[in-house]
């Protein structure tokens, strides 16, 4: 195929004009006549029985239509279902209400419909709950202690799974190694934290008896698909749409208790019911991500060769399984872009009285990429080497690719230590150790630490999926559709998320069609009408959906070239489409528009004999394989060695994300990515108190999320080595800018302590905790 | 029920406002104005900003019956219908826009911003904008979008 005229172009967004006008309609905008308003009563405990529910007072005040409580709610649906469940994992049964007992701050109990969110509230004032609180755990470690309180009868131990994946010949690789280092290191929990919160707008439809759901997620089709199997429904009966979601990040995939509440008081009271999440709600409601303990062991030769790696980690679940499940990356991506071929990882997933964990951007890739390379630093650091020339040592070459890894991924394709290079380079590294050197006679602590990362992007096909348990595909869909004006519309089952999908999905259409981008509206987000959508999550979307639109385009093209030659009396094989036109290759003067085309397969005349009316297609893609993205963080810092303070002087990010559709999308993609990542390394944490089982700081004054004086100007530079494995080359990038941001800082503070003998092993890394670091190693000397 | 009177966007309105209501009330189920967005509503995200009397406020605690005689200024009265405001332009081209949803309150801090300092220095734009959480874009964006606004050449490392 020629190349792709929109393929590659920092075509302006077309979601911009209406969101900058203050038109786009997120889910607080979506107008419901006579709704009524949710308010949920959550348990204050982290753990409790639920002996007794009195709503009777409320139920007397004015303005109430109902109360729902969580016997009701259990007897009419089935738990939530994990679409992405740890292979072997034991069910935590989890309804869209607590029954019996509640088992983290925060779970619904009680809900309330009224005519407003004011009276909805002051009714739940007036239900009497009667809670006896139980027994909680709040760290993995006390949850595995011997007599734990247990939090299912289900989980033995609040054990959920224990796996261990083991390639080569660990043990004996650790025997052999001169050198192993280990760690244990602590994850915080973080919240993605959107700027919108969740919110829900459920209506029954008398006139077609379906469920209506107006939901802020990424994966319409997905939500439909799990709800309607908790309220018994048929996927067919249930329509969910999504309007402009104000942000994602992976904690608004699937369905969640609220989604449930409201469709059963929708279809109960028979009139739209609305709930917008406040933000006490938000941080006790919606997922938490990230948080896990590893112990980590690698090893190497003499020479600094990697020999080994073992990790025995704790992913701390919260209470429940939430809609998609713990990370399954955090193994598959523990060795890195490194040569490595032994290796044993032993995992737990782990209950404790918490909000229950869900993606967040990086999912699992951030967290082994933190543990991983704050090690080899250690280990280079043992070996007397430079940082920089180990890991020059172990990379693996672009020769060496496909490499398949020691948990089964294959890298498809990359130059890492050109990554590397370059972002070492942008540093002035060669020169760095003499200025270091320099700085430290003066009393001066900078340093400079790097993470280098290989990251997973989409899935590598359906069946994988379906052999590890998933309840998804790794497809995506479109159906293209030509107007009588010549111009086309796309639907697609993906949400708009800040993504840009509605840009890039036109580019590659228009790119096809011979259209310019403006030229494709974009339908989006809404189960009906829409094909089959997996949903944006995971940097799948625009692999699966480039596959999409090629095939549906492509059916299109070719039906207006047969059109259109018989319009002109031309082979169709002579045909092009380009600029609007349909035109001879050799002759562009023998041409017709494709406005024209359009109006004939429209009118069903003039067609070719045989020719079916109407131009459109609808077009599956399930991508053959994942592709891998790679990148190098290099990060200056200088820390003050009496306080523990420091500034982050430098971020460089050198990354590959292979073919960009839209090179100001991309750079938007990694910018956000980063400032979250940064964000996770250096400020977030949910805190929850060990003693009373709350959460601590969950409000957005506590709970530090950086603004724009907090953050320095990111130093970006692309690397584009197109895929050989996907649909024009593309490799996902939404989340790569989150996954080396810990690790690089941490190594920076590390190696401006270096003469203390510091080492890091939480986060997030603030003075507090480099301070106690220093102290610690003063102490010992 | 009180009633209050206003101009919002260059119009004289009058609404009738429940006691209790706040400023973002009034502004989107009083008048339906929705491009003016809600994301904490205790004073913490910046998304609710508008402009009262010229002052940048957050409507999610503002009293509404205290708008009483205000001229209030919110997204929909930035820019024309024909053409975007210059700031909006700048956010446009700068890519400083994902999800969109703290996009309002963003543009109407940069529009007090510039019309309190048409010629801000980084420390001033910093500042003002520190009061806005965007968690998509990553702030470097927007910031290029408020310089290039403002005239002032992006800082160079
Ligand atoms: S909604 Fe007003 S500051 Fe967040
Ligand atoms: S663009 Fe999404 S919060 Fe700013």
């Amino acid at each position: 195929m020629d190349k792709l005229p929109w393929l590659g172009a920092s075509v302006k967004r077309k979601e911009d004009d209406r969101l900058l006008r203050g038109s786009g309609r997120f889910l607080d905008d979506v107008e419901e006549t006579l709704a009524l308003h949710l308010a949920i009563g959550r348990c204050p405990y982290p753990h409790a029985r639920i002996r007794r529910i009195d709503a009777a007072r409320a139920l007397e005040l004015s303005g109430v239509e109902t109360v729902l409580i969580g016997e009701q709610v259990v007897a009419r649906t089935e738990p939530i279902t994990v679409l992405r469940p740890f292979p072997g994992s034991a069910p935590t049964v989890f309804h869209g209400m607590a029954h019996g007992v509640a088992r983290y701050e925060g779970e619904p109990v009680v809900a309330v419909a009224a005519v407003d969110r004011y009276v909805a509230e002051d009714a739940l004032e007036l239900i009497d709950v009667d809670y006896e609180p139980l027994p909680h755990v709040i760290t993995v470690e006390d949850a595995l202690r011997p007599g734990a309180p247990q939090l299912h009868a289900t989980v033995p131990g609040n054990v959920v799974v224990e796996s261990t994946v083991r390639a080569g010949e660990p043990d004996k690789r650790l025997a052999d190694a001169a050198v192993t280092v280990d760690g244990t290191f602590r994850i915080n929990r973080v919240s993605g934290a959107p700027i919108e919160t969740r919110g829900v707008i459920a209506r029954w439809a008398e006139d077609t008896s379906t469920l209506e759901l107006w939901a802020s997620t990424q994966t319409p089709h997905l939500l439909r698909a799990q709800l309607a199997h908790c309220l018994r429904m048929d996927e067919t009966d249930v329509r969910v749409i999504a309007p402009d979601v104000g942000g994602a990040f992976g904690l608004k995939i699937g369905v969640y208790p609220e989604d449930i509440i409201a469709a059963l008081l929708a279809i109960d009271t028979r009139r739209p019911v609305k709930w917008i999440e406040d933000r006490t709600e938000f941080f006790r409601g919606a997922a938490h991500a990230r948080e896990a303990v590893h112990a980590l062991t690698i090893g190497a030769d003499r020479d600094g060769a990697l020999l080994v790696l073992r990790d025995r980690y704790l992913i701390d679940l919260g209470a429940y399984h939430g809609p998609l499940g713990p990370p399954l990356l955090t193994s598959i991506m523990l060795a890195g872009p490194y040569r490595l071929h032994d290796a044993e990882i032993h995992r737990r997933v782990v209950l404790t009285n918490k909000v229950p964990m869900g993606a967040y951007r990086g999912y699992g890739q951030a967290e082994s990429n933190y543990v991983r390379e704050v090690l080899v630093d250690r280990l280079a650091r043992r070996l007397g080497q430079d940082p920089a020339d180990f890991r020059r040592r172990n990379l693996l070459r672009p020769d060496e690719l496909p490499f398949k890894n020691v948990s089964g991924a294959t890298y498809d394709s990359g130059d890492y230590a050109r990554g590397l290079e370059r972002a070492l380079s942008r540093v002035g590294y060669e020169t760095f150790r003499t200025r270091q050197k320099a700085w430290r006679q003066q009393g001066r602590h900078v340093g400079v630490g790097m993470s280098c990362y290989v990251e997973f992007t989409g899935y590598p096909s359906s069946a994988f999926l379906g052999r590890t348990g998933a309840r998804f595909g790794a497809y995506e869909s479109v159906t293209l559709r030509m107007d009588r004006a010549g111009r086309a519309a796309l639907s697609t089952g993906v949400s708009t998320f800040g993504q840009g999908t509605e840009t890039t999905f036109a580019q590659m259409a228009a790119s096809l069609l011979g259209l310019d981008p403006v030229d494709v509206a974009i339908h989006r987000g809404d189960s009906q009408g829409t094909p089959y959508s997996v949903g944006g999550f995971a940097s799948r979307t625009m692999i699966a959906g480039a596959g999409a639109i090629e095939k549906a385009a492509g059916q299109i093209r070719d039906k207006m070239l047969r059109i259109a030659g018989h319009i002109l009396d031309v082979d169709p094989a002579a045909l092009e489409a380009t600029a609007g036109m349909i035109r001879r290759r050799d002759d562009p003067s023998v041409q017709v528009s494709i406005q024209r085309v359009s109006e004939a397969a429209f009118l069903g005349h003039p067609l070719p004999p045989g020719e079916d009316p109407g131009l459109e297609a609808t077009a599956y893609f399930d991508p053959p394989s994942s592709a891998f993205g790679y990148g190098t963080v290099v990060a200056q810092v200088e820390v003050d060695a009496r306080s523990g303070e420091f500034a982050l002087q430098r971020y460089i990010l050198v990354h590959d994300c292979g073919t960009q559709v839209n090179p100001m999308i991309v750079e938007g993609q990694v910018q956000g990515a980063v400032a979250q990542g940064i964000a996770a390394a250096l400020f977030e944490e949910l805190v929850y108190d060990r003693e009373t089982g709350q959460l601590v700081n969950g409000t957005m004054v506590d709970y530090f999320m950086p603004t724009a004086a907090d953050l320095p100007a990111f130093e970006l530079d692309h690397l584009e080595t197109p895929s050989p494995v996907t649909p024009f080359g593309i490799k996902g990038v939404g989340e790569g800018g989150t996954i080396a941001a810990a690790a690089a800082i941490t190594n920076a503070v590390c190696d401006a302590l270096a003469p203390f003998g510091v080492d890091l092993d939480r986060l997030p890394v603030t003075a507090e905790s480099i301070w106690r670091a220093l102290a610690g190693a003063r102490a010992k000397g | 029920m009180p009633v209050v009177e206003l101009t919002v966007n260059e119009r004289a309105v009058r609404v009738d406002v429940p006691g209790q209501w706040t400023l973002i009330q009034l502004l989107r189920d009083g008048l339906g104005l929705l491009g003016t967005k809600e994301g904490c509503g205790e004073g913490s995200c910046g998304a609710c900003t508008v402009l009262v009397d010229g002052r940048l406020t957050r409507a999610c605690l503002a009293l509404a019956v205290r708008a009483d005689g205000a001229r209030v200024t919110t997204i929909e009265g930035v820019g024309t219908d024909a053409a975007l405001h210059p700031i909006q332009d700048a956010f446009v081209r700068h890519g400083a826009i994902q999800c969109g949803f703290c996009t309002p309150g963003l543009v109407i801090t940069t529009k007090a911003l510039l019309d309190e300092h048409p010629w801000p220095t980084d420390h001033d734009i910093r500042e003002f904008l520190s009061g806005n959480f965007c968690r998509c874009a990553g702030y470097n964006l927007i910031l290029n979008a408020v310089r290039d606004a403002a005239g002032v050449v992006t800082e160079k490392r």
